[in-house]
């Protein structure tokens, strides 16, 4: 199946400092992508040559099979965008808002207003779509942010941190419509902050940092490069050596260290179900007086790829 | 380029306009209330006023009143006192000269030195000679100078004229006759002279069009905080990845701008002339300064709209400058009281071509081909203006500021 948006190659640098150095992926129609990365990773920069605000210095971009430096008006008709920031006029209801982008993009005059009707009754809008924007929560906004950008049915969504600063009622309404989205069959390309949501949403993830790809794959092909096993932690108290000694010897432990005076980092297979085994083998030597199982997931593996968390 | 973009741009931008209470108030009152009260302070007339000029003249009123004949009659009297009397019935019947007499000399200089007068005549008795009395940096003074020479030429030609008739063998009454013949064949002529200096006029027909650049200007560089706005809400950037030329994003931004301004002209127009009489001129003369002008401010609103980071900025430095502008262009006052140097300052910026323009327009029989300068200046400007601005727009945009 052809890709709906494929890149490669692409590069750009501001002066000296490469902002991002030969990024390329590809998404399938109905295919979630994610693209996570520390602030500075390069991911704005990126999303900006994406959608044909910034020229790449090398690299190109197509979309629906349209190349976006040759032909970008025909490009930037598939494509649906949507910032980070809230990027609606404050003084205009949400209709009024709409309607501009169904006109930016070219919505014929007697499709408007039946298309932003649609897209109103799909953000859960329609009771408020009269309200001027600046009388509307956080949340709200950021829907009608989204849904100026399916107006004109896209084949790719493009979402920018879509979920930052609003209530857990709306990032689900807001989740939950993406989702909706991909079944239908649009590709997306989701950036975040909240790795919970990129666990959520996405089929396939790259991992990017210092402007360039450092991993890409599924959710288990990612986790899988830092390994399957769990890490327990255990503190005890009592005769701290022998207890040492004896978890070593315990079946399913792979590794065993020293982490302090009183406390002792395992890498073991299944660590959650290793654990009474675990405290019966110290059982005469030292007491288990905390415990604590990490399994690996994303931030893990985000961890072990470019040293930071998301947040950092 | 596609006409729909630029049209939605333009429509969002005027509603939001029009949600803006505090710009359509500095839009719909404010240029009325400066209108009314500079108006009223500078005489509240609604054409160009007529300059007062003092005459002292032997036998006082009646010496000017009856001196109301036709200055054929000189032709048949050539004594000093009828000459004298011809003069001042020439310029009795200047068009824009209003005659006052004034008892002494005294009194005529110190009118003039207040400015009650914008010139004065002394007649000598039993002369033929006028002693003129006038300031030399005052431009009321230049244009009352400049109708009485024309005056005094007008008689100057009758008396030759008979002189002439009278050598050639006619009696002093042929020689009347022929001169009273002679003028009223050349009396369906009208002869304006526009490169002499004009009085400018007072009032409302002086506060009409100064209000008419400065709130444009101003309004228009309001305006541009709105464009700020766009740029760091990133309506501008997200405008630039739909399909549309960076061109066109442009478009719609500067006529959305231009229409402001074009509706802050029109309204100043059709208000002043309804309510306070004033008359603005040759209709296409006027619509083509407004149009260039506004041109102009849209050019200067975008640049603004360009540079500043901050939507607080504009507000505060683009009516500011507005101001100053409009200080330099003779609209706050009368240019007259502005003196030559901050006079010639002002005409490095576009008010005062403006204002040049417009009171231009305001004399009778004054229309497009008169400011034909002043428009090139104009536009040369708005021209400057616009191509700065497209440049830094298209940086801007490209940079993703």
């Amino acid at each position: 199946m052809s890709a709906t948006l494929s890149c490669h190659g692409l590069s750009k640098r501001y002066g000296d400092v490469v902002a991002v150095r030969d990024v390329g992926f590809s998404i399938a129609p109905g295919e979630a992508y994610g693209l996570l990365g520390p602030n500075g990773a390069g991911k704005t920069t990126t999303i900006s040559m994406l959608v044909g605000l910034l020229r790449p210095d090398s690299g190109g971009v197509t979309v629906g099979g349209v190349d976006l430096g040759r032909e970008p008006l025909r490009a930037k008709a598939k494509i649906g965008y949507v910032p980070q920031e809230i990027a609606l006029y404050p003084e205009l209801t949400g209709r009024e808002n709409l309607r501009f982008f169904g006109r930016l993009f070219g919505l014929p005059r007697k499709q408007l207003a039946g298309r932003v009707a649609e897209v109103l009754e799909l953000v859960g809008l329609t009771d408020r779509a009269d309200g001027k924007l600046d009388t509307y929560s956080g949340g709200m906004k950021r829907r009608i942010n989204i849904g100026a950008a399916l107006l004109h049915r896209p084949e790719i969504l493009i979402l920018d941190e879509p979920t930052v600063g609003v209530d857990p009622q709306s990032r689900k309404a807001i989740l939950d419509g993406v989702e909706h989205l991909v079944a239908e069959g649009m590709a997306l390309l989701y950036t975040s902050h909240y790795m919970e949501e990129v666990e959520r949403v996405c089929d396939r993830v790259a991992i990017i940092d210092h402007g360039q790809i450092v991993a890409e794959g599924t959710r288990q092909e990612l986790v899988a490069m830092v390994g399957s096993a769990d890490k327990i932690e255990l503190v005890l108290d009592g005769d701290v050596d022998a207890a040492f000694a004896k978890l070593r010897t315990v079946e399913g432990v792979l590794e065993a260290a020293r982490t302090g005076d009183s406390s002792v980092r395992l890498l073991a297979e299944g660590g959650r179900y290793l654990l009474p085994a675990l405290i019966t083998a110290v059982e005469g030597y030292a007491t288990v007086t905390a415990t604590e199982v990490i399994e690996p997931d994303l931030e893990a593996t985000f961890l072990h790829l470019t040293g930071s968390t998301l947040r950092d | 380029m596609r006409p729909r973009p630029v049209l939605a741009l333009v429509l969002a931008n005027l509603r939001r306009h029009t949600r803006d209470r505090t710009g359509l108030f500095f839009m719909a009152v404010m240029p009325f209330v400066s209108i009314i009260f500079v108006g009223m302070a500078l005489g509240g007339g609604t054409v160009g006023e007529r300059l007062p000029v003092g005459v002292v003249a032997p036998g006082g009123d009646t010496a000017t009143d009856t001196a109301s004949d036709t200055a054929t009659d000189t032709a048949s009297d050539t004594a000093t006192d009828t000459v004298t009397a011809a003069v001042l019935a020439e310029l009795r019947r200047h068009p824009d000269l209003e005659i006052t007499p004034v008892a002494a000399k005294s009194e005529l200089e110190s009118g003039v030195r207040e400015g009650s007068l914008a010139a004065g005549l002394v007649v000598t008795p039993g002369s033929s000679r006028l002693d003129l009395v006038a300031t030399e940096n005052n431009g009321s003074g230049v244009a009352a100078r400049a109708a009485i020479e024309v005056a005094v030429g007008r008689v100057s030609g009758v008396l030759a004229a008979t002189a002439a008739a009278e050598h050639a063998g006619s009696t002093p009454q042929q020689a009347a006759h022929l001169v009273r013949q002679a003028q009223s064949q050349t009396g369906h002529v009208t002869v304006v002279d526009t490169e002499s200096p004009g009085g400018e006029p007072r009032g409302f027909a002086y506060t009409a069009p100064a209000n008419l650049l400065l709130f444009t200007f101003i309004n228009s560089m309001a305006v541009a905080a709105a464009m700020v706005e766009s740029r760091r809400l990133g309506m501008l950037q997200r405008a630039l990845t739909a399909p549309v030329r960076r061109g066109a994003v442009l478009m719609g931004e500067a006529l959305s701008r231009f229409a402001v301004a074009i509706a802050q002209a029109v309204l100043i127009v059709v208000v002043s002339s309804l309510a306070f009489g004033v008359r603005w001129g040759d209709p296409l003369g006027v619509a083509a300064v407004v149009g260039v002008f506004a041109l102009v401010a849209t050019a200067a609103a975008i640049l603004v709209g360009t540079l500043l980071n901050n939507p607080d900025q504009a507000p505060a430095i683009g009516p500011s400058l507005g101001v100053v502008l409009g200080m330099l262009g003779g609209c706050l006052w009368p240019r007259e009281a502005a003196g030559e140097t901050l006079n010639t300052i002002g005409h490095f910026f576009p008010h005062a071509w403006g204002m040049d323009a417009l009171l231009a327009l305001s004399r009778p029989g004054t229309g497009l081909l008169a400011v034909l300068p002043e428009l090139a200046v104009l536009s040369a400007m708005a021209a400057l203006l616009l191509g700065a601005a497209l440049i830094l727009f298209s940086r801007r945009t490209r940079a993703g500021t």
